[in-house]
């Protein structure tokens, strides 16, 4: 056979017992080189045949059948020989090769292991948190030094083989141990939790905790992994932010929100005490020397305020600019007052002032188990607005009585300006009977508020600070009104009556608003009589005269004959007197003085009027009393009811039956 | 901390047979140990011909390179190389072109280990240890061995290594991730075992391979076609191995090749 049809023969056998990475030329062509050498050195074709990778199992034996027949068996020997140590060396070669493989995939494992690990030692080390890696015994493996520092100790390895436990607030401890065993068992993936540890030196420190597991290569649990965050720091500011919300910054007292939320927790039958104070005079303080020494002001009163809460055991708090409230358990309340207003008197000097101070007080005591705080600040504030209306330096204890009195009228006062202003206070006249001839002498301008009567009016519009405005307006339509009558009915039209309320008797405008209503409406002055609140000319105010010196005819209402008005009557030209007393029938042992003051008030050349006389009876017992004029005896009418009477009768109305 | 800690790599262990180094027994290398041709036995009982079928794997790895190299392609990415044996695409691309560049992927640690060794000293090869079946994490090692220019073609080469991508893995995402990342007139040369051809024996092989650390799943033709989406088909498609434009006049048994093979040019 030609040498190179048995070299494509020992191809075709080889390259199926072997991949040998070569075209099949370049295969053939290596063969047929390795058939040229063969008879020479059957040991380089036998290195040439491992070289190119015929190394397959049968390899060798499909070598041997091709070449058999044409070369010797001595000369096949020393080829297999040679092939076989060939595949030896070669097999040494690849163990040698992958062992330096294996040592090298060892080595950077090893070496990813050290830098993972160098990464994690610095995570564990360097980290903000602490971290306690503990077996299952709760012993800790490692602890970072953070850990040791939030728990107040040197480093990490103090908390070696400590039962972490130690750390853990007693009262926790049990609710944690549940919530590890819960991780543990792989009931959770983790947990977290806000706690507090105990410091080595036994001082609580508030955590974050978050607990997590270790597990092994083959996912076993091994250990758990605590990570504790100190939030003391946050946790003191959200105290102090919580305090801030509770307390008045400028005192450090509690403020009102707080106060009242600890009278509700003593709200449980509890003999307390509640004071409300208000600093007298106070705004005087602030609007003389300035809001900077108010302030200096208040934070001394608060002081010695504290010094007697403190000593009382008390709670204290500014609720208001100056208003403090003071509550107290089974307290004497007269004793306790005296130390407040003893506190407080002390001299003050605030930037150089001396300044005097004292309180108004009021007081609630030992109020009813099921009042609410609310009622109680309420009641107690109450107290405090009476103690302030009787002077300085004044305490109150709430009645409860009163006030619920009061609270009906506040109620009243509050809707008054909305009635005014949509109307619903209206003018009525009613009519004065001159006594001796039983005829009207005029009409006396009323306010009108569903069944409230004028006097009622009017003192509700004293307290709404509604009486000047009411009162100018009431004036002037009155004033309108009867010159409207002038101009119809001539002599007949009545004279108007203007009772006015205590507040515009005083008022300095007074005489100017009585003057432009006059020329305003064009009213005849004579046919105008103003009634002024007698304690304004009891408190010196000159408006009676001055009205009296413009031409205008007043008379004093409220009278109720005290020595001080009988003085005041012999100074103030005054036409009448206007009182409400009950008439005085004949039975009544009063009846001899009515009638001797009456006679004094005359004796001074002051006319005797009656107000609310409803009965003829008791307009009989005014007249033999020596009484001028009432009124009373007939109901209040509209302007338009008077306009008509006027214009039917020719005579003026009938006195009443 | 609960997890373990990702950038701790798993151990060496030569007492746990690997793919790569059976593979590599089967082609007669001497790169493997007791527990791998214990392994390769059982194989050999359940596919007789296995070796024949690594030999066929392996030619095909040999013609696929050629044909790309003929195409122009002079950058290859050899996806699960495992260890370097006989006939390793650098070795063959550089009889064309010894300018040929090649980035070899394995996440065996013993197969890269290995490769390193032999690349040690080759500036135009390198290893990269990841898993396949994470493209972003392999293109982005493939760029920063700056071997691979991605603006030019890429013959990608998964040869003999998709039968270890489970289902779950998403294999059409695996490679559309690979073809989006090379640009038009790049190649895929592929070959994976196959049901089609002798189930018998494949069943055998999945049941000997399903308690290893490389269990195996076998795909049919239609499969496999599902993979080629944006490529189109070289001549003659999908074929068993030696029928894929065979050298000369093939002498083996195509039922009995047990892989299919195919390469792909991404349009």
């Amino acid at each position: 056979m030609e040498l190179p049809e048995l070299a494509a023969r020992w191809m075709n056998a080889l390259t199926s017992t072997a991949y040998i990475p070569l075209s099949r030329a370049e295969i053939r062509q290596a063969l047929l080189d390795s058939l040229v050498e063969l008879p020479e050195s059957p040991e380089s074709v036998a290195n040439r045949l491992v070289s190119l990778h015929a190394t397959g199992p049968d390899s060798l034996r499909v070598t041997i059948e091709v070449l058999s027949p044409t070369f010797e068996l001595p000369l096949l020997a020393r080829l297999s020989s040679a092939y076989a140590q060939a595949m030896r060396m070669d097999a040494f070669d690849q163990q040698e090769q992958i062992k330096v493989a294996i040592v090298r995939a060892k080595q950077r494992v090893e070496r990813t292991l050290k830098v993972s690990q160098a990464r994690f030692q610095e995570v564990f080390e360097s980290s903000a948190l602490g971290i306690a890696i503990t077996d299952f015994d709760d012993r800790c493996v490692e602890a970072n030094d953070t850990l040791a520092e939030i728990v107040g100790l040197e480093s990490g390895e103090d908390l070696g083989a400590r039962p972490l436990i130690d750390f853990f607030h007693p009262e926790d401890a049990a609710a944690l141990g549940v919530s590890y065993r819960r991780v543990r068992e792989g009931r959770v993936d983790r947990f977290r939790d806000q706690r507090k540890l105990i410091r080595a030196d036994g001082e609580p420190v508030w955590v974050h905790l978050a607990v997590s597991l270790l597990r092994d290569a083959d996912g076993a649990p091994t250990h758990f992994v605590t990570m504790v965050e100190d939030i003391s720091e946050l946790h003191l500011l959200q105290r102090n932010l919580d305090h801030q919300l509770l307390h008045d910054s400028l005192t450090g007292l509690s403020n009102r929100q707080h106060f009242v939320t600890q009278l509700e927790r003593q709200l449980d039958g509890r003999p307390i005490t509640l004071y409300h104070l208000g600093l007298d005079a106070f705004s005087v303080v602030n609007n003389g020397l300035g809001h900077e020494t108010g302030d200096k002001l208040l934070k001394i009163v608060a002081n010695r305020l504290r010094a007697v809460a403190d000593e009382k055991h008390a709670v204290l708090a500014r609720i208001g600019g100056d208003e403090f409230a003071l509550l107290t358990t089974s307290d004497n309340v007269t004793t306790t007052v005296e130390e407040i207003q003893e506190a407080l008197t002390e001299p003050t000097f605030v930037d150089d002032h001396g300044i005097a101070l004292s309180a108004s007080i009021g007081v609630v005591d030992r109020p009813p188990a099921f009042a609410t705080a609310a009622e109680l600040m309420r009641c107690a504030n109450a107290a405090l607005r009476q103690a302030k209306a009787r002077g300085k330096r004044q305490w109150a204890l709430h009645d409860p009585h009163d006030d619920a009195r009061r609270r009906g009228k506040y109620a009243l006062a509050a809707s008054m300006p909305g009635a005014w202003e949509h109307g619903e206070i209206k003018i009525l006249y009613a009519p004065v009977h001159g006594l001796e001839t039983n005829e009207v002498l005029g009409a006396v301008a009323r306010l009108h508020w569903d069944d409230l009567s004028h006097n009622d009016c009017m003192e509700l519009a004293d307290s709404t600070g509604l009486s000047l405005p009411i009162g100018r307006w009431l004036l002037r339509e009155a004033c309108a009104q009867a010159a409207a009558w002038v101009a119809e009915f001539g002599d007949r039209a009545p004279t108007l009556h203007v009772g006015l309320g205590a507040l515009q008797s005083r008022d300095e405008d007074l005489v100017a608003d009585v003057k432009r209503a006059l020329d305003e409406t064009g009213l005849p002055r004579e046919k105008l009589r103003i009634a002024l609140d007698i304690s304004s000319v009891l408190a010196g105010d000159d408006n009676a005269v001055v009205l009296h010196d413009s031409g205008v005819v007043t008379a004093l209402d409220g009278f109720r004959g005290g020595h001080d008005e009988l003085a005041a009557l012999t100074e103030v030209p005054v036409r009448a007197v206007i009182t409400r007393a009950p008439a005085p029938n004949p039975d009544s042992p009063l009846r001899q003085a009515m009638h001797d003051l009456i006679a004094t008030v005359h004796s001074l050349g002051v006319r005797f009027g009656v107000d609310e006389v409803h009965t003829a009876t008791d307009a009989d017992h005014w007249r033999a009393a020596g009484a001028d004029g009432v009124i009373g005896l007939l109901p209040a009418l509209t302007a338009a009811e008077v306009t008509d009477l006027l214009a039917r009768a020719a005579s003026p109305p009938p006195a009443a039956s | 901390m609960s997890e373990r800690m990702s950038w701790v790599p798993e151990g060496v262990d030569t007492g746990k047979p690997s793919a790569a180094r059976l593979y590599d027994y089967l082609l007669g290398g001497g790169h493997n140990f007791a527990a791998d041709r214990e392994l390769a036995e059982k194989f050999l009982r359940a596919q007789p011909n296995a070796r024949t079928i690594a030999r066929l794997n392996r030619a095909f790895l040999r013609r696929a390179v050629l044909f790309m190299m003929d195409r122009g392609i002079r950058q290859f990415l050899d996806l699960g190389s495992g260890i370097p044996t006989v006939g390793n695409v650098h070795e063959i691309a550089r009889k064309a072109d010894p300018e040929a560049r090649v980035v070899y992927v394995d996440f065996e640690e013993v197969a890269v280990a290995h490769s390193q060794l032999i690349l040690e000293e080759d500036p135009r090869a390198a290893v990269v240890q990841e898993d396949m079946t994470a493209p972003d994490a392999v293109l982005k090692a493939a760029r920063d061995s700056g071997l691979i220019d991605f603006s030019q073609p890429v013959g990608v080469l998964t040869v003999g290594v998709f039968h270890f991508v489970p289902p779950e893995a998403d294999p059409e995402a695996v490679v559309a991730a690979y073809r989006d990342a090379v640009p038009a007139a790049s190649y895929l040369a592929f070959s994976q075992f196959t049901q089609d051809l002798q189930p018998a024996e494949m069943a055998g092989v999945v049941e000997v391979m399903k308690k290893s650390q490389n269990p195996m799943f076998p795909r049919t033709k239609g499969e496999i076609e599902g993979l080629f989406g944006g490529f189109e088909l070289i001549e003659p498609g999908i074929v068993p191995l030696p029928l894929w434009r065979p050298e000369d006049t093939n002498t083996d048994d195509p039922d009995k090749a047990g892989i299919y093979a195919a390469v792909g040019r991404k349009v």
